[in-house]
């Protein structure tokens, strides 16, 4: 379950790193940025639903003192 | 604009020596205020006040050259460059702090345990200590607040991460507004953003207070608390730090600045909040589920 999350977490950064990328190569008029950026967003709130998901599915746990 | 190989050439300026100014006046007092001076102690809150001045000042003379169209696309250049070497110091900030996490989880505690190579020292130290995360039973509890709980997962700390996920939600509403000339939507996603930020800090603050008035979990209790406060508060940190850019971003967003093909303040900030969000679902993973 963990590699799953792992992955979700590489395309976020890589969303992230993107929009960094356009910002730093392109002139204020491109919307590749806001693009990447969105794209960003709704892999993060996937992957928050997906946590909730793999919680009430029983496949995790939280953090606990054992 | 003018083209890029032109350079913009500002007048002298008083700012940077007013900041040093400040800033010395800051530590200085700070240095001499932990020796209980009374002159020390005004001496540093003067000098905060200078620094705030002064950003004040400096970044409102920047606003105001890139508004009355001073810079050209070799500033606008020198810019995003500056931005990039600000973000790579957050990048090794942050990584530093979730490094230590991970050393002192899955390598420092083990071996003390008497895991890999150190059953020795395991024997020899604490024969008793079983390697646990999150480490709440320190093997010697003599200099050590012992929590007697840790935050769960499922309150505070799943709000929080779905605030800022609005957060960023709400950020990138701004952001396509601006780009589709929509002044009002501009406004009012930023609104929100901010409204949404100041929430999380408000639930953090409280989160805190709840571990250290009723989980007796502090920035002294062992390996745990000390990563725990650190990772969290230097994010908190951030989150406030980015809603204070926010509201300055909005300021200005009210009194007409940002064009369509022009808004690389606008940019930066909002790509300092998505970096924050996203550590911040970094945390929320790493500290408070694996």
């Amino acid at each position: 379950m963990n590699y799953i999350i792992l992955i979700f977490f590489i395309f976020i950064i890589y969303s992230l790193a993107s929009a960094l990328y356009y910002m730093m190569k392109d002139g204020g008029g491109s919307k590749r940025m806001v693009k990447a950026l969105t794209l960003r967003v709704g892999i993060s709130i996937l992957l928050f639903l997906f946590i909730l998901f793999s919680f009430w599915m029983g496949w995790i746990k939280p953090a606990g003192v054992a | 604009m003018q083209s890029r190989s032109d350079y913009f050439v500002p007048d002298g300026s008083y700012w940077p020596i007013l900041g040093s100014i400040g800033m010395a006046a800051l530590l200085g007092g700070f240095a001499a205020s932990l020796h209980d001076s009374l002159v020390g102690t005004i001496s540093m809150i003067l000098g905060f006040g200078i620094i705030i001045f002064m950003l004040f000042g400096w970044i409102g003379q920047v606003i105001n050259e890139s508004e009355t169209g001073t810079y050209n696309l070799q500033v606008d250049k020198s810019f995003r460059i500056g931005m990039g070497w600000f973000i790579f110091s957050e990048v090794m900030f942050f990584a530093a702090f979730f490094g230590a996490l991970f050393y002192a989880r899955q390598l420092s505690v083990p071996w003390l345990a008497g895991e890999g190579n150190n059953f020795w020292t395991g024997e020899n130290l604490w024969p008793e200590f079983k390697s646990v995360w999150p480490l709440i039973k320190m093997p010697d509890t003599t200099n050590f607040t012992v929590p007697k709980g840790i935050i769960e997962a499922w309150e505070i700390p799943a709000i929080n991460t779905l605030t800022l996920l609005t957060s960023g939600a709400t950020l990138t509403y701004a952001h396509w507004s601006l780009m589709d000339e929509n002044r009002s939507g501009l406004i009012g996603g930023l609104i929100a953003t901010i409204i949404l930020g100041v929430i999380f800090l408000g639930l953090q603050a409280f989160e805190y207070i709840e571990a250290y008035q009723h989980l007796d979990l502090k920035l002294t209790s062992g390996i745990y608390g000390s990563t725990f406060f650190m990772l969290t508060g230097f994010h908190g940190l951030h989150v406030t730090l980015g809603t204070i850019m926010l509201i300055v971003i909005l300021m200005r967003a009210i009194r007409g600045h940002f064009k369509k093909d022009r808004h690389f303040g606008f940019e930066a900030v909002a790509w300092y909040w998505h970096f924050v969000d996203v550590v911040w679902l970094g945390l929320f993973i790493v500290v408070y589920w694996l």
